[in-house]
């Protein structure tokens, strides 16, 4: 078990590094680089070159990688040319702001798409199952912001009762504060999480309910209930813990649109008018926290994974 | 054992059976069709018993077990008959109570020990669920009787052993833990469904003896289902015989195996390769039952063996024959005749008329002509491992193959014996050039081929081939058999295209397949077809020495006995050399000229078959021997002989020495040190061997030192 | 030994292999036989084929202005002045427009999710056979972008470049072919290992041949199936891009911008602007996902062992 944390997190590491490395490159790597998106096209050479020599691009590049991350690990991300704050500050501002919507939509995901696929699988290949995989299909290939307005138009016009507008707290109490606020941002973002997560769900549980261990259960006389509750569930939702991991850089993507969408103030946002205004110290130090974020979910759901599943428990320490 | 037989007859007035079955019907309906797995079953099972039910694949021996119990696969249902279990008829009782009957009164242990339980459950959690369900017993009591139930069927330190998950434990003890649950809750009834198939002869004896045992301590009946008639021979009280979703025939155990009556059943006992060494010695030809079983899902008439029955007429295809009335009963039209005086009425298996080849002068076995085809030298094969722990990163070395030696000569066949995990493959594999050896010489018609590269090293390939267990993943899937067939011969540059074609009607010829094979994928054939397609492309090359590695094992008896026809056939013919591997004695003892016997990656013993199997000398080959169920009557000599205890010591650290003598009833301290392989003809490394050599050939089968 | 497949396995004709009543067909057309049993896949098929007609031959049959602006003809309502589905904010023909928005939306799917599939395979497979330190370093680039939410790296790559068409393609090409990378790297690990890839090593085949003659044929399975869902999944990013402000500029039109540009009409009640682009695009995600499925059950040949 320490073996395997060791090596588990020996990776994630050098996914970090790789990380940093790739936001590095694409910014200072394409044509025209950071000066000619920031000055615009109009820049003259020699505007671009003095640009340049100030932010110290015209060094090698491998020296501007060390001094990249030397800055990175000082906790210095650099300045935004426009909101006229410090990279960091930003994102500390909009960053939990982020996570608690991220937060919120994962739980009601997974309360409801652990439901749903054992009912899928229990009645496989019947109309239940038919249903709910055409209704996830459906939710799957619906564009998140087209979603997101239906739901709009639906509960804030033709049936008015939520607000079309996320809460616009500065902190995450404020945000809290108007919950009514969440609840549409929230269930958008959770439906197509939902849509992902009951598939996975449905395939474990059907796996799990083909396995020989399945019929020894139902040997010893045990209730259907029992059988599925007792002993395919657990087996069939440990895999799915190291699934959620894996769907986080989705997750993130999602709530960049959810966000943009519903004017929430989180990291999404941020992002996205950043983009729009060409402003590069955030973009990359958005990309490389959100990346950072990506990687540690991943090894804590990995990491959880291996500590619930006996399987996986024991056979990683043996080996 | 043998005084209970006889004691529950049918007709016994008074007695109530335990479990009836009346004309069961069961259909599972697929994408295509329903198959009809069950018409007409009845059976009787009285309190108190052992039935065995045995049959091939296909026969509805498995879907007998899973229809009383309920646990028919989806698509499965039962549509008509009765299944009275202590004289009510569970298809009419309500749902609840029929789960609490199968939960309580009846038990059942599956094929896989490996698969069959919960991997994420604790042992006590899986083996004391019935109590908590069904008596409603408290976690603390539970614990205990869970504890009792493990002592009983011999599991040590079973305190311990309730904290476990199933995949800390070895097979033999899964198997142990399943029996332990089933009979948690002291059932009436326990089916055992292939309750060994999975697992190593020596560990088979354990478990079947486990249960002979527990039988009498629970007084429950047993119904023991399996493929293996030797397993039934030496267990059952009264056996039915399965073919095609019937009982064809049932009868008590030692009546049954005197004079079967049916002849499918007849057909059967004589494809076993057994059956054609006490015969007429180990050059008799097997029978084989030729074709394959009928397909359950099209309507059928008359008997379904008559397809492939020597003695069918027009009136076994048109007629519906049912079970004969009395104790021993059959539904043939023209039955074996009943003899009481025949002791055992198996008709003599065909004799191998001796045709020699006149294009090629083929080696007897034993007497070879110029020197070995493949000679081994002092193989090693170790496998780097990963060790527990932060420390032992780099740990130690899987021992597979340590120091094996040993010579096969042009035409003759070496059979290779020995259980999972002995490094016999491992062999098989190194000797095909798949893997290369740590350390040892390989020499194929004198040539060492650790010195061989490019040119020579493909050329090396022609000499030898690999025949596989499971041809169907040997063969890519996409890909046409024609394609299959010329691929060796493309591989290794071959004449041109019409020689090919040439060559590749003249390997089916050789494997009795049809040319329209040709146009077809590898998943529209059947086992025993695979097998010999799989037979024509290692012959392509027209190779010296074929290595094959369990070819037979996945097979059912009836297409068995076509495959190890075929293989001798060939062999006559084009004087291949052999190097057999596989696990089953008796099939290695049918094939083989000579015999190694492996453990734990050395070989123990090396001698000429017969002496090997009749008069081993390690004590490992004889507990192997004794462990292997036959269908000789005398079941009482089941019990005895050389029996191993304990579990096979890991690979990772093998025991110094003689690696047999952490389980060896003979080991002494000079066993510490390691016995070299020792003799002139029969070889065996042991301090203590069974036998001098020089009395080993004429010693009598089956006696022991 | 009894397995459910094997109780109820057909037997062929006595001795003689395959029964003769079954026709010989070629792995394609079994497949075929496979793909056209899934109603879904048909389904899938029959609606790429009508959208993908209506949005290339419609324009030879309808003729509309898609270049020049008409700001006397704006926001008219579907069936006015002989505008079928009404027109835009600029006066364009809405029924036209979202014919030429087809075309780039199925352009740059299938451009984008064919160049993905074709750069992952390469990377994976390259990967899969290397094995050893070249894979793990592989994978862990492949790892490190993964991480990356592929969104916030199509965002960045569209600040820094303008985008076209085919500057689009080459973003999301580039970044989305991790899946397919993954997925061929383990086909390829897996493949390798298989029993006939040694019984052919067995005969003195080289490594070359085992890639050529059995992992790339047994391979191309799960990377078509895949490029299919990455046409899908394509499509999707440049509706996401438009609707984040990074899409084509006008005149160019796809679905993903009309749908973006409809948002803003959703409170004036110019529905015929935002329900027929958002259904066009949800209509032709589910084909392609339906075609995907209906490949994979195709593609598996095991599955018609029974």
């Amino acid at each position: 078990m320490v073996r395997y944390l060791i090596t588990r997190l020996g990776q994630a590491l050098v996914v970090v590094v790789l990380v940093t490395v790739i936001a590095f490159l694409i910014l200072h790597l394409l044509p025209g680089g950071a000066a000619r998106a920031t000055l615009g096209k109009e820049a003259t050479l020699e505007q671009l070159a003095a640009f340049n020599h100030d932010m110290g691009y015209d060094r090698p590049w491998i020296q501007q990688y060390g001094m990249y991350v030397q800055r990175l690990l000082q906790g210095d991300l650099g300045y935004s040319y426009q909101l006229n704050q410090s990279v960091v500050e930003a994102i500390s501002q909009r960053l939990p702001k982020t996570m608690v919507l991220s937060l919120l939509s994962t739980v009601l995901a997974i309360v409801l798409a652990i439901p749903l696929g054992v009912i899928q699988a229990v009645r496989r290949n019947r109309w239940p199952d038919y249903a709910i995989t055409s209704l996830s299909l459906l939710a799957y290939a619906t564009p998140i912001f087209f979603m997101g307005l239906m739901l709009i138009i639906l509960f804030s016009q033709v049936w008015p009762i939520l607000p079309p507008e996320a809460p616009q707290g500065f902190t995450v109490a404020e945000v809290l504060a108007d919950p009514a606020g969440l609840v549409l941002p929230t269930i958008t973002l959770a439906i197509v999480t939902i849509a992902v997560y009951s598939r996975y769900v449905r395939s474990a549980m059907v796996d799990n309910l083909n396995e020989n261990y399945v019929r020894t259960a139902r040997s010893k006389g045990l209730s259907e209930r029992r059988v599925v509750l007792r002993h395919t569930l657990r087996n069939g939702l440990f895999p799915v813990i190291a699934l959620l991991g894996m769907y986080l850089p989705a997750l993130f993507s999602g709530a960049l649109v959810v966000e943009s969408l519903f004017n929430f103030p989180g990291m999404g946002q941020l992002f996205w008018q950043a983009a729009l205004k060409r402003d590069f110290p955030i973009l990359l130090g958005v990309t490389v926290i959100i990346s950072i974020a990506t990687v540690v979910g991943a090894l804590v759901a990995d990491l959880l994974y291996a500590a619930v599943d006996p399987r996986v428990r024991l056979q990683r320490s043996a080996s | 054992m043998s005084e209970s037989t006889g004691r529950h007859t049918p007709a016994a007035g008074g007695v109530q059976p335990l479990l009836e079955l009346r004309d069961l019907d069961t259909d599972i309906a697929l994408r295509r069709g329903t198959v009809h797995a069950l018409d007409g079953v009845s059976l009787q099972v009285m309190p108190g018993e052992t039935l065995g039910v045995v049959g091939e694949s296909g026969s509805g021996k498995t879907m007998t077990a899973l229809s009383i119990m309920g646990l028919l696969p989806p698509g499965g249902r039962v549509s008509g008959g009765q299944i009275l279990f202590e004289g009510r008829d569970l298809r009419s009782l309500p749902a609840d109570e029929v789960r609490r009957i199968r939960g309580v009164r009846m038990g059942m242990v599956f094929q896989d020990p490996l698969t069959s339980l919960n991997p994420t459950m604790r042992i006590g959690a899986q083996v004391g669920e019935p109590l908590r369900v069904h008596e409603r017993v408290g976690r603390a009591e539970a614990r205990e009787r869970t504890i009792e139930i493990l002592r009983r069927v011999g599991m040590p330190r079973p305190e311990r052993i309730v904290d476990n998950y199933p995949h800390e434990l070895s097979g033999g003890m899964r198997q142990r833990v399943a029996i332990a649950m089933a009979l948690v809750c002291s059932p009436r009834l326990l089916i055992a469904d292939e309750p060994t198939t999975a697992l190593d002869v020596t560990t088979q004896r354990q478990i079947l003896e486990l249960i002979d045992d527990l039988r009498e301590e629970f007084g429950m009946a047993v119904v023991l289902v399996t493929h293996d008639l030797g397993v039934i021979a030496g267990r059952a009280d009264r056996v039915a015989v399965m073919y095609a979703g019937r009982v064809v025939e049932t009868a008590a155990t030692t009546e049954l195996f005197r004079s079967p009556r049916h002849r499918y059943t007849e057909a059967l006992m004589e494809a076993l390769p057994e059956s054609a060494i006490r015969e007429s010695g180990e050059h008799a030809r097997l029978y084989s039952i030729p074709g394959l079983p009928p397909d359950l899902s099209r309507p059928l008439t008359g008997c379904r063996f008559a397809p492939r029955c020597r003695h069918a007429t027009d009136d076994c295809r048109t007629t519906e024959v049912t079970l004969s009335a009395g104790g021993h009963q059959h539904a043939c039209l023209h039955p074996v005749p009943a003899g009481p005086a025949a002791p055992v009425n198996l008709p003599a298996p065909v004799r191998v008329e001796a045709v020699p080849d006149p294009a090629r002068p083929a080696a007897g076995p034993g007497e070879p002509a110029a020197g070995p085809v493949l000679s081994v030298r002092d193989l090693v094969k170790n496998y780097t491992a990963h060790g527990r722990g932060l420390l032992r990163r780099t740990a130690g070395q899987v021992s597979a193959v340590a120091g094996v030696s040993f010579d096969v000569g042009p035409g003759e066949t070496f059979g290779l014996v020995g259980e999972s995990g002995c490094g016999k493959s491992t062999v098989g594999r190194l000797a095909v050039g798949l893997e290369q050896p740590t350390a040892g010489q390989i020499m194929l018609d004198g040539t060492d081929i650790a010195g061989l590269a490019g040119r020579e090293r493909r050329r090396m390939h022609r000499q030898v081939q690999l025949m596989f267990q499971d041809s169907y993943a040997a063969m890519n899937p996409r890909m046409r058999v024609d394609a299959i067939l010329a691929e060796p011969l493309d591989i290794q540059k071959v004449g041109g295209t019409a020689e090919r074609r040439a060559r590749i009607a003249t390997l089916l010829d050789q494997v009795g397949l049809s040319r329209r094979v040709l146009e077809r994928y590898p998943h529209e054939f059947s086992g025993g077809q695979l097998q010999r397609i799989g037979l024509a492309r290692s012959l392509a090359l027209q190779p010296r020495l074929i290595v094959g590695d369990e070819p037979v094992s996945a097979l059912d008896v009836s297409i068995q006995a076509q495959v190890l026809n075929l293989m001798r056939d060939l062999q006559r013919e084009l004087g291949l050399a052999y190097v057999f591997i596989s696990h089953d004695l008796s099939v290695v003892d049918y094939m083989a000229d000579r015999i190694g016997v492996m453990y734990l990656g050395k070989l123990v013993e090396v001698g000429p078959a017969r002496d090997v199997v009749r008069a081993a000398r390690h004590p490992y080959t004889q507990a192997l021997i004794d462990a292997v169920p036959t269908v000789t009557p005398n079941a009482a000599a089941a019990r005895d002989g050389m029996t191993i205890r304990g579990e096979l010591p890991s690979a990772l650290n093998p025991p110094t020495g003689c690696r047999f003598r952490t389980r060896c009833p003979l080991a002494q301290d000079i066993c510490e040190t390691e016995p070299p392989l020792a003799g002139d003809a029969h070889q065996v490394a042991c301090h203590f061997p069974l036998r001098p050599e020089s009395t080993a050939a004429s010693a009598p089968a089956g006696a022991t030192a | 030994m009894t397995t459910l497949s094997e109780a109820v396995r057909p037997g062929a004709a006595p001795d003689q292999p395959a029964d003769a009543e079954v026709p010989v067909r070629g792995l394609w057309r079994q497949g075929l036989v496979v793909f056209c049993e899934n109603r879904l896949a048909l389904v899938g098929l029959g609606l790429f084929v009508l959208l993908a007609g209506i949005c290339f031959l419609g324009p030879l049959f309808y003729h509309t202005d898609q270049v020049h602006t008409d700001l006397t003809a704006v926001h008219l309502g579907p069936g006015e002045q002989g505008h079928p589905l009404g027109t835009d904010g600029v006066g364009y023909d809405q029924l036209g427009r979202l014919m030429l928005g087809g075309q780039t939306s199925i352009i740059v799917g299938l451009a984008a999710g064919i160049l993905a599939t074709a750069l992952g395979t390469i990377w994976g497979a390259v990967a899969g056979f290397a094995g050893g330190w070249v894979d793990s370093a592989m994978m862990r680039v492949v790892d490190a972008m993964m991480s990356i939410p592929s969104l916030f790296l199509f965002m960045l790559l569209a600040a820094i470049v303008t985008p076209s068409v085919s500057m689009l393609i080459v973003i999301i090409g580039a970044f989305a072919w991790l899946g397919p990378a993954r997925l061929v790297r383990g086909d390829a690990l897996t493949l390798r290992s298989r029993e006939y890839v040694q019984a052919m090593r067995g005969m003195g085949g080289t490594g070359g041949r085992a890639v050529r003659r059995h992992i790339v044929p047994n391979a191309v399975g799960t990377v078509i199936v895949n490029a299919t869902f990455q046409v899908a999944d394509a499509i999707l990013y440049v509706a996401y891009l438009s609707f984040l402000g990074l899409g084509v500029p006008p005149p160019a039109a796809n679905w993903g911008g009309m749908l973006s540009d409809g948002l803003a009409d959703t409170y004036s009640g110019h529905w015929w602007l935002l329900y027929p682009p958002g259904i066009a695009i949800i209509l032709i995600v589910l084909a392609f996902n339906f075609i995907g499925d209906g490949l994979r059950d195709a593609f598996e040949v095991r599955l018609r062992r029974r």
